[in-house]
């Protein structure tokens, strides 16, 4: 009897796993859920949330302002110094982040460095298969080809990404991303430098407000977990920054210049100087505290 | 007893590998049944996504778009249990200000004929305005005004986080029998591809 009852629960709870009666309960109550990829996950839930890879970003800055900023990428030879969990996940993001921008801006020798460093924590996050030695092997012959690079080191990021995905690995891929939004955006600020009104760069800065909401609107459901609830404390603070900013929306009529549809509305926030240093400010400190190495092991 | 435990010892593998097989099989739908755009200018974008959909429950895709780029949305789904078609809307999220009043009761110390705190409290209420923000959703294309198109392309003239909502309708005649709740979920896959947004020229294309 006991082995019945034993078996009736395995067998429901593989099919709450398919999603069958699951969809029905979650899909009920349309609340901010964090769902993050896993066929298993969306078949239960009603809201996914996705973030762009940070090439999409890096590749509209080096159109705008093409030359990378080496300094501004973080130590790599810190990677083997984290020991917590979002330790390491924050930092992950922070280094492949990295590794993008260096690939984007031709940075080539410290593409490998970088990945290295990914591959080094990647590992201790349970993402091995994502840094095989056949990825290594191809960016180690496609050094010298800046556009290979580029494609390497985005699949390298969006298996890694797809990983955490499939085994709805949550609150790790929260803080991967947390930290990636934070390095993206250290990155792109140290691109522009001081404050310039006219700096197109100053718009995209301004423009990541939307990243933001998205990536706190994905970590609402995990942000009471211990390893999540500082980073998403200070990733607030910068959303209250972001808040204060002057948004204006403007219909648009017509097609844009490719010929195809506009949707909604034109929108600008413009950033002012003292914003700006304010914005600046708490990048910079939540990046000081993101990697920050730890050096004795606590819950490793 | 014994033989029993042995039985769902053997049955469990299965069950799990089954279930694992079923998950595979939506994971990558969009890569192999989405069809990509002619124009070779296009990039497949990293939140193209597929999803186990369930009849008539809508499943909301959030992504984010950047000025400067065009986008191609395309939709692709197991018609044999999704239908003809499927429902998709575009839904921008805007998060906006709004200003609360709140009643507010405060404590306030009264003097005295001198001017000085007499020690005695008076409660009042008053009315304070305070800044909140919330989410506001606006839709920004629907299929349904366009023939229920599977495909959309656009240019995005600012970043926005939008929403891609998808509802399955249903096939005609659904695959009948055993749990109707086993036949009302199919694949659903959403790929995503993206370009700088190119200028009208005779160079294009």
């Amino acid at each position: 009897m006991r082995i019945r009852h034993a078996t009736l629960l395995l067998a429901s709870t593989l099919f709450i796993a398919c999603g069958d009666e699951a969809a029905e309960q979650v899909t009920q109550d349309k609340g901010p859920e964090l769902v993050i990829g896993g066929e298993d996950a969306s078949a239960q839930a009603s809201v996914l949330y996705q973030m762009p890879t940070p090439n999409e970003l890096f590749s509209i800055v080096r159109a705008l302002n093409g030359k990378g900023q080496k300094s501004a990428m973080s130590a790599t030879p810190k990677a083997d110094r984290f020991a917590t969990l979002s330790g390491r996940a924050l930092n992950f993001g922070v280094y492949a982040t990295d590794m993008v921008y260096a690939s984007n801006f031709k940075l080539t020798s410290e593409v490998v460095r970088y990945y290295l460093a990914c591959k080094d924590l990647g590992e201790q996050l349970g993402l091995a298969n994502a840094f095989n030695g056949d990825v290594q092997r191809r960016l180690e012959k496609n050094l010298t080809h800046g556009d290979s690079l580029d494609v390497l080191t985005n699949d390298a990021y969006y298996a890694a990404y797809q990983k955490l995905q499939q085994e709805q690995m949550g609150p790790t891929l929260a803080l991967v991303l947390a930290g990636g939004w934070v390095e993206s955006m250290h990155l792109v600020m140290a691109q522009q430098g001081a404050y310039d009104e006219t700096s197109p760069l100053m718009a995209r800065i301004a423009e990541q407000k939307v990243s933001l909401e998205q990536l706190i609107d994905m970590m609402e459901a995990t942000k009471d977990d211990a390893n999540m609830a500082p980073t998403h404390k200070q990733l607030m603070a910068i959303r209250d920054i972001y808040d204060q900013l002057n948004v204006v929306r403007t219909p648009n009529t017509g097609k844009s210049s490719s010929g195809r549809m506009v949707l909604g509305d034109d929108v600008s926030v413009s950033i002012t100087a003292a914003k700006y240093e304010e914005l600046k400010t708490a990048v910079a400190a939540l990046r000081d505290t993101i990697t920050k190495a730890e050096d004795k092991p606590s819950n490793a | 007893m014994r033989s029993q435990l042995i039985k769902a010892a053997a049955v469990l593998p299965i069950l799990i590998a089954a279930s694992a097989h079923a998950q595979d099989d939506c994971a990558e739908f969009h890569r192999f049944n989405c069809e990509r755009s002619t124009d070779t200018r296009f990039s497949m974008n990293g939140q193209s996504k597929s999803a186990s959909v369930q009849i008539g429950v809508p499943t909301e895709l959030n992504i984010i778009v950047y000025k400067g780029q065009d986008y191609r949305i395309a939709f692709c789904y197991d018609e044999k249990v999704i239908g003809d078609h499927v429902n998709a809307r575009l839904i921008e999220k805007v998060r906006e200000p709004k200003d609360i009043s709140e009643q507010v009761i405060k404590k306030e110390e009264l003097l005295d004929a001198n001017g000085n705190p007499s020690g005695q409290f008076k409660e009042s209420t008053v009315t304070e305005v305070k800044r909140v923000f919330e989410d506001v959703e606006k839709v920004l294309w629907t299929n349904e005004e366009h023939e229920m198109a599977d495909m959309i392309e656009f240019t995005a003239t600012a970043t926005k986080r939008l929403m891609v909502e998808v509802t399955a309708p249903g096939a005609a005649n659904p695959k009948p029998k055993r749990s109707d709740k086993k036949f009302d979920i199919g694949c659903v896959g959403i790929l995503i591809e993206h370009m700088p947004t190119p200028a009208m020229g005779f160079d294009d294309k």
